[in-house]
């Protein structure tokens, strides 16, 4: 496999980690119990088109939000996490 | 020497009859020459049986000319290079070549295991399943022993290999498996358009079938042409030709998997040199030209040596000048069958007659055997009279219902051809049936792979060239090369006819599986019983599972499971195909990670200094750690390290803690982020201090620890365990990155920055006052515990000291930029000499942190919590931290978890294990009862005695009391003591000292 | 009082041996130097301030910081892109040490001293391309990996920061890696390994030349 990093170009998988399902968003502080337990736990078994978290620890180390065909291993887009680099994030 | 071959032709062929290279086959010397594989050598010295098959031993001769080959298995080499099942076909020859049968014994000619033969009824389709049910207990002491004797075919060396396997990289814009009329056209036309191309080729010669079959390209023989074409692709700047480089796998995104065998062709590798070579190849695009496979029919006797693949018969007259037979006869049921019978007449070879399955022969071949006055018998051959020394007669069952016989010496046997669809198919896309050539072709395959010529069911020469050369100017383009891929090579197309033939039924075993030794009489016992979609059918009776793939096998499988099941072959289908498509040996996927080179290895920058004192070294992660500094004397490991113990608890020692993973915080926000990833707080922590932090994963377990310091506002220095630093790095970025971008905060790997080395014992501040400058105040009060700052050494390094203790003992760590590591070691041990400093372990520090109580990897295994370990008040109520919500549920805050605790043996004397579990004195062990186990021993020096930690339901209200240890692995049972986990000065007066 | 020398000592300073390696019936195809001295300092753009990054080390290197996977050279200084946001200062000790940058990049970057933590090696020569395949998967060839292409990528599941450097007067590309200092005997056996039957040249500098 693969993936365009969109800082560092095309790579091959063996750069990337997998983190998994990046749909699940952290609830903010003071969210209950409930709430954390399925942002921990609950994840969908997507066959298909699956958003995911990926590393580029052996690279730029940019975290990257991808979406990745589970079936066909196809990846159709690559992001940036909100906070890669120096992008300014609201607080 | 052996000159003599008597079934060599004295002209032609691709051999240079002026290099004679002599060989050894089951210890009989034999000569070929320069150009032969194994098989065609073979069959020149007229040597038919070749080996034994797998379940009946049936003698078992030359089939085919190429890596489809399932029968000339032999061991190639000998000694540590011994390699089992390589196909004889494929085998280069080269002088001094000695190959060995295989699954024969006595000898090849005189193999008692034959006798299975007489037994084949029980080695039909399942026999395991069937005969080896019962007793239950006969499995282990019978069944299994006999099996593993009987079974597999050749032998492996069994000691290492001695040669060198290599693995790499390369990129292309066309990548193009096989070098026939197809893949030559491709490489041109994409070579032309200005396409980085790549060609594998197989075979060490490059034309594929043009090398036995010739023909005609733009208007001049084919040998022609490819000289002509190989001189114009080497002639472009980006085309690489690759010879003995199969192309046996296509992995996602443009990733393919090929093997070259760079060395194979010589007796082992010259020097520096390796003997094979994985590449992984990253294509834009890619053309699968890999040609076609004869197959086979389906006939009693089709086994017997001397019954060969038409095309391979071909091969070995017109490429090898090797002569398989005298007297050939032929069984066909198309056109290009009919090209053996052109080739052995002009070798001068008799033909005995042709069996033709269609009633409707062209008049051309009509005329040719009239011309040469042998017969065309429209039927089917229907069983062989021959043996081990190979075919003696033929009886056919003709058209109408009358039989004949006809005596012959070899037989070729032509059922059309299969498209090779192992790459184009091997993403799960399924091959589709084409009914004028009643077989697969490609079908599903990735978009950028497309096949060209015979393996895209184009048969004919000029339609080979026609597809190759499109697809290769296609590739170009679509890969972005807009040059002019020119005038494609032109040839003529011959005629193709062919009348479907599987199976001719008849008395006799007739296989379809030569390797497994599967027939057709297995497949219909499979379809009976039931097993009858293809994925059962080949597992039942293993159909196309041995090394061959099925090359040869597969499609004559199905198509007879279609017969008899009343259904098409399409629908029937084909099982999934899998790379890789040859055999690869591991060593090629291993490469140069093998041995000491299996992983990469992470030195300290005092690792060289370690070695000169003898130090024993642990393999921590992928670091070497010095383990215990053995003195002359000393009679074991136990007592090293309790000579390194007492002399840091009574004077001072060091201990390389280098490998601790070390990450700079930078940032306005360092410390509110800190505070998010830890579980206490330290935007708190004033600029100077150290403070010891716990981090927890999401689900509240602990995940890792380790001390932080605050080396100014805006930066700190966080320390993790050795074998947590690459994993805390990421997680740290995920949290910058995408759980807590808000913050402004940097982070960097500082672990190989600076070498680290922490100092412990009451002469600890004896020690650094030689080397650290005079104006450093080191006092309790200028630098009290936990205080960290950068000082000046004598001479003028930098360094940052840091007051904390694992040990439990007054201690520093001090750290200096990586290569100045070496020589602080070295003025550690001269300032120290008079202090007697000494040098210590792993292993010592592991009997010190347990003395004190301290929790490590052990303890911190992905199932504590903070409050597990003793820590729970460090957990801050005040804020949001990684973890926190989950590490309050129920059962994690529960009364009855297992905690850390200390244990100590009612019998002093007795040594303790670590992994024994914890019960209630009294109790029978067991899973109810179990209330937890030992998680680290050691013997304390300072109590003398051997000590531990262990994770104990309620074990901290449990202190005092008398509990069993049982250890079933080792076989001991004793009581031990539940304590306080901090065996020495449970006060902690002496590192605050 | 003991007299303590305080000598540097380079991780590769053990295992290089000075002179020929490998197959030597052929013109050696790679040469191997390493350099043993060098300041390296790693610059991060604090957040949003990326711009203001640009500005500082225009003014401190008289050339832009390359916002891409580059390499950009003046006559004392080489920055190399090591990703979103942030470069690498390689310099000659001395030069560019973290506290004359750490004012320079006070109000825009997070700085750390890098010097210690990696070895410096530059591969070239005639067969330096079929050599470095056998260790990163990267496409070097001219045209997709130019003079001053940069990549921070693995060898060995380790990570490198890798870039071209000006040819060699006779024509030949030249690669630098920067590898981490733990791990660089065990990659120094690993490209050995690679290299030898192409056969090797191998030497040091003290300083960056």
């Amino acid at each position: 496999m693969r993936i365009v990093c969109p800082f560092c170009g095309e790579r091959e998988l063996g750069e990337f980690t997998c983190l998994g399902d990046a749909k699940p968003l952290r609830p903010a502080a003071g969210a209950s119990e409930d709430e954390v337990f399925d942002y921990v736990y609950l994840r969908d078994n997507i066959a298909g088109e699956a958003s995911e978290h990926w590393y580029h620890g052996g690279g730029c180390r940019a975290w990257l939000k991808i979406t990745r065909n589970t079936l066909t291993h196809e990846i159709s887009s690559v992001e940036p996490a909100a906070g890669v680099g120096a992008r300014q994030v609201a607080k | 020497m052996i000159t003599s071959q008597p079934h060599r032709l004295t002209s032609g062929g691709l051999i240079d009859r002026s290099l004679l290279l002599n060989f050894r086959f089951d210890g009989k010397t034999f000569a070929g020459f320069q150009g032969d594989t194994l098989a065609s050598a073979l069959i020149a010295n007229g040597v038919k049986l070749v080996g034994r098959s797998f379940k009946y031993h049936r003698p078992r001769g030359i089939l085919t000319a190429g890596s489809e080959e399932p029968n000339a298995l032999v061991e190639l080499r000998t000694g540590a290079r011994r390699e089992p099942n390589t196909k004889a076909t494929t085998a280069e020859l080269y002088d001094g070549l000695e190959a060995a049968s295989q699954n024969r014994w006595p000898s090849l000619r005189h193999d008692l295991m034959a006798v299975n033969q007489l037994f084949s009824p029980m080695f039909v389709a399942g026999f395991y399943y069937k005969t080896f049910m019962w007793p239950a207990k006969f499995w282990e002491a019978v069944y299994e022993p006999a099996i593993r004797r009987a079974a597999g075919l050749g032998r492996a060396a069994g000691v290492a290999d001695p040669d060198h396997y290599d693995k790499t990289w390369a990129h292309c814009d066309v990548l193009i498996a096989g070098s026939g009329p197809a893949g030559l056209a491709a490489a041109l036309a994409a070579g032309r358009s200005g396409a980085r191309v790549i060609l594998c080729e197989d075979d060490f010669a490059l034309g594929g079938r043009l090398l036995a079959d010739g023909g005609t390209i733009d208007g001049v023989p084919a040998a022609e042409w490819i000289s002509r074409t190989l001189a114009e692709l080497a002639s472009l700047p980006d085309v690489r030709i690759m010879t003995r480089t199969t192309l046996f796998g296509v992995y996602d995104g443009g990733t393919y998997g090929a093997i070259e065998r760079v060395n194979d062709h010589l007796p082992s590798p010259p020097e520096h040199q390796v003997r094979q070579r994985l590449w992984r190849i990253v294509a834009k695009r890619s053309i699968v030209a890999a040609g076609a496979i004869e197959r086979p029919i389906v006939f009693a006797g089709n086994d017997t040596p001397g019954v060969m693949m038409a095309s391979a018969m071909r091969s070995y007259i017109a490429r090898y000048a090797a002569t398989p037979a005298k007297r050939i006869a032929l069984f066909t049921n198309n056109d290009d069958g009919w090209r053996t019978v052109e080739a052995a007449l002009d070798a001068g070879l008799q033909i005995a007659a042709v069996v033709d399955a269609r009633p409707d022969v062209s008049a051309a071949h009509r005329a040719l055997a009239a011309k040469t006055g042998f017969a065309i018998l429209n039927g089917f051959v229907s069983g062989v009279d021959g043996g081990k020394d190979g075919v003696r007669k033929i009886s056919i069952s003709l058209a109408g219902g009358a039989r004949a016989e006809v005596e012959a010496d070899g037989l070729a046997v032509s059922g059309g051809w299969n498209p090779a669809v192992g790459l184009t198919s091997s993403h799960r896309g399924r091959p589709k049936w084409q009914d004028d050539i009643s077989a697969f072709v490609p079908d599903g395959a990735p978009p950028d792979m497309v096949a060209a010529g015979a393996a895209n069911g184009a048969f004919g020469l000029g339609a080979c060239l026609r597809q190759g050369f499109a697809a290769g100017a296609a590739a170009a383009q679509s890969a972005g090369h807009s040059g002019s891929a020119g005038t494609p090579p032109v040839a003529d197309d011959e005629a193709f006819s062919l009348t479907p033939l599987w199976h001719v039924a008849g008395k006799g075993k007739a296989f379809v599986d030569y390797q497994h030794d599967v027939t057709a009489a297995d497949i219909e016992l499979a379809q009976r019983e039931g097993f009858e979609s293809v994925e059962h059918l080949k597992r039942y009776t293993t159909l196309g599972m041995a090394t061959d793939q099925g090359k040869t096998s597969n499609v004559a499988g199905l198509a007879i499971m279609a017969a008899i099941s009343g259904k098409s072959i399409p629908e029937t289908g084909t099982t999934i195909y899998r790379p890789p498509y040859v055999p690869v040996a591991i060593g090629a996927f291993a490469g140069h990670h093998r041995d000491e080179n299996f992983h990469a290895t992470r030195l300290t920058p005092s690792h060289h200094w370690a070695v000169e004192q003898g130090a024993v070294f642990v393999d921590t992660g992928l670091w070497k750690r010095a383990q215990w500094y053995p003195r002359a004397g000393e009679k074991d490991w136990l007592e090293t390290v309790i000579r390194e113990v007492k002399a840091v608890r009574s004077g001072v020692g060091f201990c390389d803690v280098s490998t601790l993973g070390k990450i700079d915080v930078h940032g306005p926000d360092a410390g509110t982020f800190l505070d998010r990833v830890y579980i206490n707080t330290f935007s708190n922590l004033a600029v100077g201090k150290a403070r010891y932090g716990l981090m927890l994963r999401e689900d509240g377990m602990v995940y890792d620890d380790g001390t932080t310091s605050r080396l100014a506002e805006d930066h700190y220095f966080l320390t993790t365990t050795t074998a947590k630093a690459g994993p805390v790095m990421q997680h740290l970025e995920f949290c910058r990155q995408v759980l807590f971008p808000q913050f402004d905060v940097q982070l960097t790997s500082v672990s190989d920055q600076w070498a680290q080395f922490s100092i412990a014992g009451p002469k600890t501040r004896d020690l650094l006052r030689e080397i650290v400058d005079p104006a450093e105040d080191l006092s309790n009060e200028g630098f009290p515990f936990m205080g960290a700052r950068e000082v000046s050494l004598r001479g003028g390094i930098r360094a940052r000291l840091f007051r904390i203790s694992f040990s439990g003992e007054m201690a520093f760590e001090i750290s200096v930029p990586a290569r100045y590591g070496d020589a602080l070691v070295r003025n550690l041990m001269l300032a120290g000499k008079q202090f007697g400093v000494t040098p210590y372990g792993t292993e010592a520090l592991g009997v010190m942190r347990i003395e004190k109580g301290h929790v490590a990897g052990p303890e911190l295994n992905g199932t504590t919590t903070a409050a597990d370990l003793g820590l729970g008040k460090m957990m801050s109520t005040k804020k949001d931290f990684v973890g926190r919500v989950m590490a309050g549920r129920e059962a994690l805050v529960a009364p009855d978890r297992q905690v850390v605790v200390g244990i100590k043996p009612t019998d002093r004397a007795r040594r303790l294990r670590s992994g024994a579990h914890v019960v209630p004195k009294g109790e029978i062990p067991g899973p109810a009862n179990d209330q937890g186990y030992v998680t680290s021993v050691c013997f304390s020096p300072m109590l003398d005695q051997w000590i531990g930690l262990a994770l104990v339901e309620r074990g901290r209200e449990r202190i005092g009391e008398i509990v069993h240890a049982h250890d079933p692995l080792r076989g001991e049972d004793y009581d031990v003591e539940l304590c306080n986990p901090v065996f020495y000065d449970p006060d902690g007066g002496r590192q605050r000292g | 009082m003991a007299e303590f020398s305080w000598l540097s000592r380079s991780p590769l300073e053990h295992v290089l041996v000075v002179g020929a390696h490998g197959a030597r019936d052929v013109a050696p195809g790679i040469s191997l130097t390493e350099v043993r001295n060098f300041d390296l300092i790693q610059v991060m753009a604090r957040r949003g301030k990326g711009a203001e990054l640009a500005n500082a080390a225009k003014v401190r290197f008289g050339m832009a910081a390359p916002d891409l996977p580059k390499a950009v050279s003046a006559s004392d200084v080489t920055l190399i892109w090591s990703g979103p946001d942030q470069f690498l200062v390689l310099s000659k000790s001395g030069k560019h040490t973290i506290d004359i940058l750490s004012q320079a990049f006070s109000q825009s970057a997070s700085l750390s001293d890098q010097s210690h933590a990696r070895a410096l090696i530059s591969v070239s020569g005639a067969k330096a391309r079929a050599m470095l395949a056998k260790l990163s998967s990267l496409d070097l060839h001219p045209a997709a990996f130019p003079i001053y292409a940069a990549a921070a990528t693995s060898i060995d599941h380790t990570s490198v920061n890798l870039w071209r450097g000006d040819d060699r007067p006779d024509g030949q590309a030249v690669f630098n890696l920067l590898v981490f200092a733990s791990f660089a005997e065990s990659l120094w056996h690993t490209m050995l390994d690679s290299a030898a039957e192409y056969g090797v040249d191998i030497g040091y500098s003290g300083e960056l030349g």
